[in-house]
């Protein structure tokens, strides 16, 4: 092998100039015991040994595990009779059936609370009025009851200066 | 048609994805963990999926997130020397040269950990993957030219390092 053309490849790798093609060349030839190797080249077999021992290394690596793939069958298409299941339907209907005479019920409790309210107010306006008409009454009694009782009290003044009058003569 | 590509451009690359995660969290659990959760990922936006000129770089580039999200939650460790210890073969024909030979090895491991993430990831996308520039830059969500630079950068340094190791033993 001439060394010359390696160590011109060795010099572009350094570089960074090399193509992929060159680079394999250099990792084959420093793969190889050489030992009559030139200076130049000695510095790079650390370096190459070190790519190929860790190569070596990857490949005793154990395998990723297979990735299970479920082979997936399209599904067939069955056509059902509309008629087929006859409960299912029966069933729709019955529950559609309850759910209307359920709410038929609760709008008739409606209707009879909102008027048992309704009753229930009209009779307490009622109850009020006739509270309301009392007290005007009874407070009409006890104002002509007040006229009355000045009248007697002034009544019972002149009994009680006529009595005097009358125990001092 | 989403399944169809699934199947024929995502999970022939799952093992590839995988050492993609382990490079990058040093585990194996955690870069299966990682795996799963990337094809998971790729499968939820199978919508993106005809669109994409390079499914592989894409499924790449949701690992690499997945992984450094973990890698930052986390405060993640790194596997370091000891945890590799277990690794070195057991048969030694020369246990001298072996050594020697284990040793350079291991400086040279710890000088690319060394290395920034994206250089490293650089580097291996290139030299160990084989990946071309396009591809790199998909991944990492780069321009071809900053792949470029970054990784002339990259190897640079890689340079400078083995040149200390060469020459002062560093």
């Amino acid at each position: 092998m001439d060394y010359n053309q390696i160590i011109a490849i060795l010099d572009r790798y350094w570089e960074g100039e090399t193509s992929l093609e060159e680079e394999a060349l250099l990792r084959r030839f420093f793969s190889e015991p050489h030992p009559d190797m030139p200076e130049p080249l000695q510095e790079a077999v650390p370096l190459f040994g070190y790519f190929q021992e860790e190569i070596a290394n990857e490949a005793a690596l154990p395998d990723m595990p297979e990735i299970p793939v479920v082979a997936t069958s399209s599904a067939r298409v069955v056509r059902l009779s509309p008629f087929r299941h006859w409960m299912k339907y029966a069933a729709v209907l019955l529950m559609a059936i309850g759910m209307g005479y359920a709410m038929k019920q609760y709008q008739q409790r409606e209707v009879k609370a909102s008027l048992a309210e309704i009753q229930q107010q009209k009779l307490e306006a009622e109850t009020r009025m006739a509270y309301l008409e009392t007290k005007k009454a009874l407070e009409l009694l006890a104002k002509n009851l007040n006229k009355g009782t000045t009248q007697m009290q002034k009544l019972s003044y002149f009994n009680d200066a006529t009595g005097i009058i009358t125990g001092t003569n | 048609m989403s399944l169809d590509l699934f199947l024929n451009q995502v999970v022939p690359v799952r093992q590839k994805l995988f050492r993609f995660a382990y490079r990058l969290l040093g585990n194996e659990e955690d870069a299966q963990d990682i795996t799963q959760d990337a094809l998971m990922k790729v499968w939820s936006q199978q919508e993106k999926m005809p669109e994409l000129q390079n499914m592989e770089a894409w499924c790449m580039r949701i690992t690499r997130n997945l992984a450094l999200d973990k890698i930052k939650s986390r405060k993640y460790r790194l596997a370091d020397e000891l945890d590799r210890a277990g690794e070195v073969p057991a048969a030694q024909h020369n246990p001298h040269a072996m050594a020697e030979k284990n040793d350079v090895m291991g400086k040279v491991r710890q000088m690319i950990h060394e290395l920034p993430e994206k250089y490293r990831t650089l580097i291996q996308l290139r030299d160990m993957d084989g990946y071309s520039y396009q591809e790199i830059a998909d991944i990492l969500e780069l321009d071809m030219n900053d792949v470029k630079v970054n990784l002339h950068r990259a190897r640079k340094a890689v340079r400078e390092k083995l040149q200390n190791i060469q020459v002062y033993g560093l």
